[in-house]
């Protein structure tokens, strides 16, 4: 994969330009819809969590860790679907498309969260020193999304339904993860369960370096980890059965 | 000695009778228990080698094989059974021109193509020059692809694949791109190259073409090797053989 480091910078670039061309406010737009889904979320839920402390930009901070997995999950369904004459018309490495895309979304959420940092620092006062752990946390979640994708890109290939029922299990993860709510609410004899969403664990995270100042426990950091192997380790070996055949399926 | 190797080769292409392309048809078909598909066989027990150095037509009738041949040597299909093995950096041109992105320059565009095709940025900055010379599109480096015509652009990718110094081409019937005198461009950079020493696997319909090409050829009918030998002879081969199944 390092051999095809230009390609793989060509391609996300191409990426990039594609989904802001012609739009002079480009990234803007694309920061634009979490935001205003953050806004919303804040006045629903105000009266009900506002009293939690730092609950404006705890939610800030989990719809942008959100984001990075919807979109980066989302558009890797169509990374390899809507690329098919990269795939059937001339050989790359096909896991090549899967990361260019991943790319293209943690690009953005990069930028996503660095929007954040003076928004956390006149909300709470301070920027935690912890906040550099972000970058060791941003990449293995990149990791895991990547993971994701490759099960994903390859399963669209023969399911083409799958963008629909994702697209629910999207929806329903979003409630299943602590983003407009504390974690207190969830009662106990589910605790477990609801655990078992990594989502949950990187959110958690995310909000121990960048608001709260708390350095993660090894314990919480192997547990991520665990995820973004897991999924890596399923998503690469289901993506290089399947794509024995993608040429054919595409044709 | 030989830089490709072709050892018992065999495709079969599934053709179900009913498509199920998502989830809920393939629930569907587990209920109903449909899950007939017919076999078909495009490539049978195919070996040959190709030396180094060497030019090699394959030729044959539509759905002979040909091109299912051609893409299991460029790796875009597996085979179900045998084995191959290419040599060196592989350059196949099934397609011209994949990955053009219409809303960039022709600049931009020859790089990206040229990392598509395995060339790193330093190594198509050497060749940039000859590359835009070739294709005579200097006045129009920064012009928008989607400004160009179709010959152009067929002309910017050609000299742009030609340019990533491969060490074996396969090529399928995109010779005949451009306008005549691109054309003759083409045919001469081409036994250029089998002067230099490179290995040419060529698939077309253009006997002519391939017979000036081609010293050794081998004919494909219903995905099994009829005859390979001498050019010449297997043209021979061919033609009788399409007397034979349509007399007129």
């Amino acid at each position: 994969m390092w051999q095809q480091r230009e390609l793989i910078w060509n391609l996300t670039i191409v990426d990039l330009k594609n989904r802001y061309q012609n739009t002079a406010l480009g990234f803007f737009w694309s920061l634009l819809s979490p935001l205003l889904q953050a806004l919303v979320l804040y006045f629903v839920f105000r009266h009900l969590f506002g009293r939690e402390e730092n609950f404006a930009i705890n939610l800030l901070v989990g719809i942008m860790a959100w984001q990075f997995f919807a979109t980066g999950t989302s558009s890797s369904l169509n990374a390899i679907v809507g690329k098919s004459r990269l795939v059937t018309r001339v050989y790359i490495p096909r896991q090549i498309l899967v990361l260019s895309n991943a790319l293209t979304t943690l690009i953005n959420s990069l930028l996503a969260f660095l929007v954040l940092l003076p928004i956390i620092f006149v909300l709470v006062g301070h920027l935690p020193a912890t906040v550099l752990l972000f970058f060791l946390i941003h990449i293995i979640y990149f990791w895991f999304i990547y993971g994701a994708g490759l099960l994903l890109s390859s399963l669209y290939v023969y399911f083409r339904d799958l963008n629909q029922i994702w697209d629910v299990l999207v929806r329903v993860l979003f409630f299943c993860s602590p983003i407009f709510y504390p974690l207190t609410i969830v009662p106990a004899y589910l605790m477990p369960y609801y655990t078992l969403n990594p989502v949950t664990q990187f959110i958690a995270i995310y909000r121990d370096v960048m608001v709260t100042g708390n350095l993660p426990s090894l314990f919480s950091i192997a547990v991520v980890v665990g995820f973004a192997i897991a999924a890596y380790l399923v998503g690469s070996f289901t993506f290089s059965k399947l794509q024995r055949r993608f040429a054919e399926e595409l044709g | 000695m030989s830089t490709i190797t072709v050892d018992n080769v065999s495709k079969k292409f599934r053709i179900p009778h009913e498509k199920k392309t998502t989830v809920l048809q393939n629930i569907a078909g587990l209920i109903k228990r449909q899950f007939s598909y017919e076999e078909f066989w495009a490539l049978k027990d195919v070996s040959f080698e190709v030396n180094k150095g060497e030019a090699f037509g394959i030729i044959g009738r539509n759905g002979s094989g040909k091109s299912t041949l051609l893409k299991i040597l460029a790796k875009i299909l597996y085979p179900d059974s045998g084995s191959v093995s290419l040599d060196g950096k592989v350059a196949s041109f099934l397609q011209l021109g994949v990955g053009f992105q219409s809303e960039l320059t022709a600049k931009e565009n020859v790089y990206i193509y040229s990392s598509i095709l395995g060339l790193g940025r330093k190594q198509v900055k050497k060749v940039y020059d000859e590359i835009i010379d070739f294709a005579e599109l200097k006045k129009f480096e920064n012009m928008k692809l989607k400004n160009f015509s179709s010959g152009m652009n067929v002309r910017l990718a050609f000299a742009t694949a030609i340019h990533t110094g491969p060490d074996t081409l396969l090529l399928d019937e995109v010779l005949a791109v451009g306008d005549e005198a691109f054309q003759k461009k083409c045919r001469e950079r081409m036994n250029q190259f089998k002067t230099e020493g490179k290995t040419i696997v060529f698939v077309s319909h253009a006997l002519n073409a391939v017979k000036e090409l081609c010293q050794r050829s081998m004919l494909l009918n219903e995905g099994r090797i009829v005859t390979m030998g001498d050019t010449e002879k297997v043209i021979n081969d061919y033609l009788a053989m399409l007397q034979r199944s349509s007399p007129r």
